[in-house]
């Protein structure tokens, strides 16, 4: 069907147009009558009257112009972006603080993803379940910018860290344009977040075991089942400290143990799939993860106990980081080397990150200090994801000046 | 190092001083010292600030002195906590929940405390309190050094009706051992009275998880 604007001349056009209104057959839809002589008519034509009608006006010498071309084309896009302004409505009522299972990030994530150009859901893997690692990226233009990694939920049972990912990608997403510090950010860098690294782990803390930390990959030789996937990358992979008699911290060799580091470095599918991406990228400046609980704010080591050879600087960035954290609610993190915060832990992700030449790396231990531990009530998921992005945000500031 | 010794005297006072309407937290460690006694132990000297979750905008102080015995992994560690000032009094609150208990018609039963997403119906918090007396003591006797434990989760918890003025709770509590990242189930059995306080008589650890 088109729809044709008629511009009369003089009295005696008008009455012709009238004439073809009132030829039933036609089925001429006029949406504005012919009246007088200054108004436009505006018609809308079936398309098997198109031709004549057409015709007809030609021959009169009446003057038309087709104001719309093909009205089935307008109405298909006006339904999609009704569609598409109904999914808006329910994504920004989608409760970023109350605890969701898997299927319903990943639908959050492909709503932000539609919503916003410079955001897309791009997958760079799949878990060993064939579970996809979905990862958000973040970019307003050019080729391999200087990029920062986020991931959360690599421990399966801290769910706190999941939630706080969903709503720190919608924060981002949200403020790019209105806020000036997110939007000089992705103005010169690129931002990759994982929100759950470890897919596997997370079902099964929803299906059958809230407190599963691990992977869910088979062990070959044992009725155990999963690896700590903080163990598992290449740093000092399977080191155990000599001066704590077994069983030692750092990473233990057995199938059943929660924080078994698994046959071999990079054993893990969801562990391998972040290495090489990264590797592939090539072009990362910070790398940061976010575990609970404790409320630490650590940088490298954890295989080892010296430090690394950017302690001033990154001590000096955790402080910074902290004090923003403590500035909304008061909330205390500490800061340190894995080592001396924590415990020794070899495998870990951000010893990995920070000698493969990503100098930025830091890990967070959110919300709270062992009162609810891992099961963190839900209240307290969106003042966790607040004060937690003040500490991201201040250690991204300066890799955004550093790195450019 | 130091935040461990700090948990096993918290456990400890928990045990000693705590209750179904009492919630000790540990706010901050102040301070530390950690004193090396040949063929002994090391010994932790600590001053710790509390504060009771139930009473918000107290603070409380307390030093604590936490031994770790050489060598001998089966002993538990000696602990001395000295609480500076008074603690709030939970008398009206205990007696409450002491009543409630008893003049239920049928034995309390309830599993998963905290739920999965965190929540505590109102009627469950003193339980989940008792449980943390009782993890209290589980704490302070297992703790070694290499150990920071924390009460994860009421797995479940039955109530034994008794003919004597007790209230006996039957616990499976869930531990979280920081070191070692494990989640130990631990079947724990409490007696509490609202004037003589809670004691442990009997526990078990249960293997840490089956295969998965």
């Amino acid at each position: 069907h088109q729809v044709l604007r008629i511009k009369t001349k003089n009295e005696e056009e008008v009455k012709q147009l009238q004439l073809l209104e009132s030829l039933e057959h036609l089925q001429l839809d006029f949406w504005i009558s012919p009246s007088a002589p200054a108004r436009p008519v505006d018609v809308r034509i079936p398309a098997v009257s198109v031709q004549s009608v057409k015709a007809f006006l030609e021959s009169q010498g009446i003057e038309y112009s087709i104001l719309i071309e093909d009205l089935q084309d307008v109405l298909d896009q006006e339904k999609q972006d009704m569609a598409e302004s109904a999914q808006r409505q329910r994504s920004s009522s989608f409760d970023f603080g109350t605890y969701h299972t898997l299927d319903d990030i990943n639908e959050e994530l492909d709503h932000i993803a539609s919503e916003y150009s410079f955001v897309e859901k791009i997958q760079i893997g799949e878990s060993y379940e064939k579970r996809p690692l979905y990862v958000l990226k973040f970019s307003t233009g050019g080729t391999k910018r200087p990029a920062i990694w986020l991931d959360a939920g690599i421990h399966s049972r801290e769910w706190v860290t999941q939630a706080s990912a969903l709503w720190i990608a919608n924060k981002i997403a949200t403020d790019y344009g209105t806020d000036d510090f997110v939007t000089s950010l992705l103005d010169k860098m690129d931002l990759f977040l994982l929100p759950v690294a470890n897919p596997d782990g997370f079902v099964y803390t929803h299906t059958s075991n809230r407190m599963w930390r691990k992977t869910r990959s088979k062990i070959p030789g044992s009725v155990c089942v999963g690896v700590d996937p903080n163990r598992n990358w290449d740093a000092g992979f399977g080191e155990v400290c000599s001066l704590f008699a077994p069983p030692g911290p750092g990473a233990s060799d057995k199938p059943c143990s929660d924080s078994y580091h698994g046959p071999s470095a990079n054993s893990e599918v969801e562990v391998k799939s972040v290495v090489d991406f990264i590797k592939n990228h090539g072009n990362f400046k910070a790398f940061l993860t976010l575990h609970s609980y404790s409320q630490l704010l650590m940088y490298p080591y954890g295989y080892k106990c010296t430090r690394p050879d950017d302690y001033a600087e990154l001590e000096s960035l955790g402080r910074a980081a902290a004090s923003s954290i403590r500035s909304l609610y008061g909330t205390t993190f500490q800061v340190g080397t894995i080592c001396k915060t924590i415990y020794q832990a070899s495998g870990g992700s951000i010893d990995w990150s920070y000698d493969n030449g990503i100098k930025y790396s830091f890990a967070f231990e959110l919300r709270d200090t062992g009162r609810y531990g891992f099961l963190l009530p839900a209240s307290q998921i969106l003042p966790a994801a607040k004060e937690t992005w003040l500490g991201l945000r201040r250690i991204m500031e300066h890799v955004r000046d550093k790195a450019n | 190092p130091a935040a461990r010794a700090a948990a096993v005297a918290l456990g400890y006072l928990r045990y000693l001083r705590g209750g179904p309407g009492r919630a000790l937290e540990l706010r901050a460690l102040r301070r530390a010292r950690r004193q090396d006694i040949d063929d002994v132990g090391h010994k932790y000297y600590l001053e710790l600030e509390l504060e009771d979750v139930l009473d918000k905008d107290r603070t409380v102080n307390c030093t604590a002195e936490v031994l770790y015995h050489l060598g001998n992994k089966s002993s538990a560690p000696d602990v001395q906590v000295t609480v500076q000032g008074e603690l709030r009094s939970t008398e009206e609150a205990d007696q409450e929940f002491y009543n409630r208990i008893r003049s239920l018609e049928k034995e309390l039963v309830a599993e998963n405390i905290p739920d999965s997403h965190g929540n505590v119906p109102p009627e469950l918090e003193p339980i989940r309190l008792l449980a943390g007396v009782a993890s209290g003591y589980l704490i302070w006797q297992n703790s070694t050094e290499n150990t920071k434990f924390h009460l994860a989760q009421v797995k479940r918890v039955k109530q034994v009706k008794r003919s004597d003025e007790d209230l006996q709770f039957d616990y499976v509590v869930l531990l979280h051992e920081m070191v070692s990242q494990e989640v130990i189930p631990w079947e724990v059995t409490v007696l509490w009275h609202p004037r003589r306080g809670g004691r442990v008589s009997r526990d078990r650890r249960q293997p840490p998880h089956g295969p998965g």
